[in-house]
């Protein structure tokens, strides 16, 4: 049988605070696009797509983001 | 007390009268150390045993006295082959017999397993046992004042208590302390320093029994936890998180009368000297985010300091601890995952020691729960010594159905308890990913009831004239972003048709800037197309009429600019054909120049206020 392997985080814990904060400004700018999207085209102007593209993207990055604040603040879950 | 004690030795003395001869193993040699310099009673025995019947035996049995049975929390047996310090631990298996044929009823069993091929005609061998007992020492007085020292007393058998006959053996008592108050003085018993050594004794019969007590001073500190609740919780994210609940008593001799702090702090070791005022736990290494607080909030009286081979940590209770005094807390603190997490075979396993870290604690019971992440499955645990073991289920957080906790309980837990012990279970990689999808959805859950939001259209009554003025106001909007996007697409092909100069005048190629022309030319034609249809809606639409002589002043302006570029672009190249000098070219579009400025300062401006609007 082969020796146990230690087993780590799938990302270094030295990397969470700087990952948190790249994640995070980087879903606030997409959140930022999305919502000028949404308040400066009037109303025939919205395209769908362009709307729930923007807003995928900036939820992934922001729930990326989330989870490793959590994660360097000391909550880990 | 005493009483007891008495009664116990008459049921040995009965018993013993019909006892046969268990079997033909002779105990050649017994040399043993009680050990009573802390409150947890430590006795090793050096056992040779020896086969003097035809048959080979493979088990050796020790007796303990019941009374003394209940407080064992700790019973090993070691051999040790080669010479000096050459041990060897056997793999000894003390498996309880109750009763076994020919046993007294006051006696409780062990049985140790000899190896291989037990002990063959004529063979002896040699083995260490080490026996570990709680509450063994009783109090004498049992109530003290502050400034008194504690006294205890301890009993035991001068003569080894053994199913066999015992040809040699002896007794070493150790103490804290060379001030004995009274000892049990038989033959061969003298006291030196801080040892009392009793034989050697020659020649006993099975089941031979001599009392002794020893009434000594003892001001170690009687560190008892009634109850200690340690939660495991791994987190796969790098970080296995222990939390300690301690119920802290001090097992000592009670203190009765009034405790004066002022005298206390005085002179502590005069006034005070039975009590104890900090405890001091060895954590492993890289133990990080330390806490130590209570029910009130954090106590700041704590050291910490941690090398490569661990982490110290010294905590000082609220108040010291006098005997019976009861103080309660927690101790929390972060370990690195991949010094605990092991992968093997297709399963994962926590290795972590069972124990409380606090050193010489003596733990009456002792609850154990690890927390694995959810998702983990087929869930077992190995453990060196019997648990009572159950599942419980624990919310925390981004949880959905919960997290699986195995619980262990032991209880008379010792520091010789404190052993590695594994909790095996499988887990899927990908679920680790669960909980960033649940962030994630809940973000996105926001963007799409915003999406929804300003895509609904809650107007009441859909016939009022202000619901109309709103709607066509809405399409005169939408109409002039259009015509925006379309402006700003014009002004983008002349920055190319400007670029396309520049090239010109770097390298020459007239060619490409004239094909560049034809592009910029049909790219403006298309985008003057487009323009007309949206014209017209404007000029339809009531609601623009404020904004539609500044539109079409636009797009007026914007035709202007564009010839007067075509123009300018035109002689250039014309003149780069001729081979004009460079200062001619400039000469001849300078007033084209300066027009084509000032026309596009007054495009932009116009979009500025269409953008305001």
């Amino acid at each position: 049988m082969a020796p146990p392997r230690a087993i780590a985080s799938p990302v270094p814990d030295s990397l969470y605070p700087t990952l948190a904060f790249l994640m995070l400004a980087i879903g606030l700018v997409f959140t930022a696009a999305f919502f000028i999207h949404e308040t400066t085209s009037s109303r025939r102007n919205l395209s769908l797509v362009k709307e729930v593209t923007t807003g995928a993207v900036a939820s992934v990055f922001l729930g990326f983001g989330s989870l490793f604040l959590l994660l360097s603040s000391g909550v880990y879950v | 007390m005493k009483m007891g004690f008495r009664f116990d030795l008459l049921v040995l003395a009965v018993a013993l009268l019909s006892t046969p001869a268990l079997s033909d193993l002779v105990l050649t040699r017994v040399d043993r150390r009680v050990d009573l310099t802390s409150h947890i009673v430590r006795i090793t025995s050096t056992l040779k045993v020896e086969n003097t019947g035809k048959d080979s035996v493979s088990e050796v049995l020790l007796v303990f006295p019941e009374r003394q049975a209940k407080n064992l929390a700790y019973l090993t047996a070691l051999s040790s082959t080669g010479k000096g310090k050459a041990k060897t631990a056997a793999v000894n298996l003390p498996v309880k017999n109750v009763n076994s044929e020919g046993m007294p009823p006051a006696l409780v069993a062990y049985s140790v397993s000899l190896p291989e091929g037990g002990l063959g005609k004529g063979e002896s061998f040699t083995f260490d046992v080490s026996v570990v007992f709680t509450h063994s020492l009783q109090p004498f007085p049992e109530k003290i004042t502050q400034a008194d020292t504690q006294l205890l007393v301890f009993e035991e058998s001068a003569y080894f208590l053994s199913p066999y006959a015992v040809k040699v053996q002896s007794l070493t008592v150790k103490l804290p302390h060379p001030r004995v108050e009274s000892y049990t003085k038989l033959e061969n018993t003298k006291i030196q320093g801080s040892e009392i050594k009793y034989g050697p004794y020659e020649n006993l019969a099975p089941f031979s029994y001599s009392p002794i007590v020893v009434h000594f001073e003892s001001n170690q500190p009687f560190v008892v936890a009634r109850e200690l609740v340690r939660e495991i919780e791994v987190s796969h994210w790098g970080n296995v998180q222990v939390t300690e609940n301690y119920d802290l008593v001090h097992g000592g001799s009670q203190i009765k009368g009034e405790f004066s702090r002022l005298d206390y702090q005085a002179r502590p070791h005069i006034r005070g000297a039975a009590a104890f005022r900090n405890l001091i736990a060895k954590l492993p290494p890289r133990a990080h985010s330390v806490y130590y607080r209570d029910a009130i909030g954090n106590i700041s009286t704590s050291h910490l300091w941690g090398d490569a081979r661990k982490t110290e940590l010294e905590i000082e209770p609220r108040y010291p601890m006098f005997g019976g005094w009861r103080t309660a807390f927690t101790i929390g603190y972060g370990l690195p995952l991949q010094d605990f997490l092991f992968k093997s075979g297709g399963k994962r396993f926590l290795n972590i020691s069972f124990g409380s870290p606090i050193s010489e604690i003596i733990i009456d019971t002792l609850i154990v729960k690890v927390v694995l992440p959810e998702g983990s499955r087929d869930i077992s645990v190995s453990t060196p010594f019997p648990v009572k073991q159950w599942e419980e289920t624990k919310f925390s957080h981004l949880d959905v159905v919960g997290r699986p906790v195995v619980a262990l309980e032991k209880s008379k837990v010792v520091p010789e308890h404190d052993q590695y012990f594994q909790v095996y279970y499988k887990f899927n990689s990908i679920s680790m990913l669960r909980e960033p999808i649940m962030l994630i959805s809940g973000f996105f859950f926001l963007f799409v009831a915003c999406i929804v939001y300003v895509h609904a259209d809650l107007s009441i009554s859909k016939s009022s004239a202000s619901y109309l003025a709103k709607v066509q106001w809405e399409e005169v909007q939408s109409v002039i972003q259009q015509v925006n996007n379309l402006i700003n697409r014009c002004l983008t092909v002349h920055d190319k048709l400007d670029a396309s100069l520049r090239d010109l005048s770097r390298t020459g190629d007239v060619q490409a800037c004239k094909t560049a022309r034809k592009q910029a030319d049909g790219l403006l034609k298309e985008l003057s197309k487009e323009l007309k249809p949206l014209l017209s809606i404007l000029q339809t639409s009531p609601q623009a009429v404020q904004i539609l002589p500044k539109v079409e002043e636009l797009v007026v302006k914007e035709k202007e600019l564009q010839d007067k570029l075509m123009v300018k672009h035109t002689t250039v190249v014309e003149c780069y054909e001729k081979k004009v000098s460079g200062r001619e070219i400039e000469n001849r579009i300078a007033s084209q120049q300066n027009k084509i400025t000032a026309l596009r300062q007054e495009v932009d401006d116009l979009l500025d206020f269409i953008d305001e609007l």
